[in-house]
């Protein structure tokens, strides 16, 4: 399996129902990888914070809620990670994909990857890095019952070696 | 122009045990609580431009319920984006009411950008393809009905009246309690 599938899998295991989304490169291809599937609905959203509030409604009618963006997005999304998810205690499950970081090829991403992880220990965002020398389907999946469990947000960061 | 009260007070009216109505942060959350709601009601007290995404989400999810948001103009503006995106989506079971006073009331009254904004127009140029408009109560019966019955999601703007003296009961129900009602 493709770390792409592992993801997609992951997704499907923890019985997510609708995935939320806008792409950039690799969240474009993770996006594809959840099209195939018959269990996953993607609702493709103009902005971030659509889609955090998109898979929370979905989330408060009894299914459970994605939200597949790129870290510039998720900077966006400090506003309503507070009045709407961390307010309520809503499950927002996250995957974000962490460009910038010393994996990225592309220079201008650089200064959103040297702000991301500090971002989200400052906003108190419960997260991880994916390893994709590890069972990426069990990450996928526990990060979404953290989510559930926790009725709060989790954000998997990916890169896109992980899709690999 | 309308006053917000009986506004609402016929929106409410219409609804059923099969609706579901996310509302907007200010006076219609404010209100709500007050009011006597056949259907599970998700009230905003933050995060401006929340109410429609939310009510997709939900609408999405459940195909067997008419999802009713709520929205202001101001919140409106800050992401109009989010038409495209229902748009996109089509879901059949959801209508907006897109409040239009041209202030922030929630904030304080402040005025809106100073400018003549087309919201119908706004609407359909996103790809909404059921776009009405309401000014008083008789108006708002008709147009919440076509727009229910459309079998798209619609969007009905009600121009409403802003009084600075209107006295709007404070929000009176913790976020928790929110979720925890709303049970669909």
């Amino acid at each position: 399996m493709t770390g792409l599938e592992q993801i997609v899998a992951g997704l499907e295991a923890a019985q997510v129902s609708l995935v939320a989304s806008v792409p950039d490169t690799w969240i474009g291809r993770l996006m594809a990888g959840v099209r195939r599937s018959p269990r996953l609905r993607a609702v493709d959203v103009a902005r971030e914070e659509e889609a955090v509030a998109v898979a929370c409604g979905a989330n408060l009618a009894g299914g459970r809620g994605a939200v597949l963006i790129q870290n510039a997005g998720l900077l966006n999304c400090g506003g309503i990670l507070a009045g709407l998810v961390e307010l309520y205690h809503l499950p927002c499950f996250f995957i974000v994909s962490l460009r910038g970081d010393h994996r990225d090829p592309v220079y201008y991403h650089a200064p959103k990857g040297r702000v991301t992880e500090e971002t989200l220990r400052a906003w108190r965002l419960p997260h991880a890095r994916a390893d994709h020398r590890g069972d990426l389907t069990a990450q996928v999946k526990q990060g979404v019952e953290f989510s559930v469990e926790s009725r709060g947000p989790f954000v998997l960061l990916i890169s896109g070696e992980d899709l690999a | 122009m309308t006053a917000r009260k009986p506004l609402l007070d016929a929106l409410v009216a219409m609804l059923t045990p099969r609706d579901a109505l996310v509302s907007c942060l200010g006076a219609n959350a404010r209100y709500l609580p007050h009011m006597t709601v056949p259907c599970p009601v998700f009230a905003l007290c933050d995060s401006m431009s929340a109410a429609i995404p939310l009510a997709l989400g939900v609408a999405l999810q459940r195909p067997d319920r008419h999802v009713v948001a709520l929205e202001g103009d101001g919140s409106l503006l800050m992401s109009p984006n989010v038409l495209a995106t229902v748009a996109a989506a089509s879901p059949p079971n959801l209508t907006m009411l897109l409040w239009v006073n041209g202030r922030y009331e929630s904030s304080g009254g402040q005025a809106l950008p100073a400018a003549t904004v087309d919201w119908a127009a706004l609407a359909r140029a996103a790809g909404i393809g059921h776009v009405t408009s309401a000014g008083d109560v008789a108006g708002l019966r008709e147009a919440f009905g076509r727009a229910r019955a459309a079998g798209a999601p619609a969007l009905v703007v009600v121009e409403v009246a802003f009084d600075p003296a209107e006295a709007i009961p404070p929000y009176s129900e913790r976020p928790d309690e929110i979720r925890a009602r709303f049970r669909l």
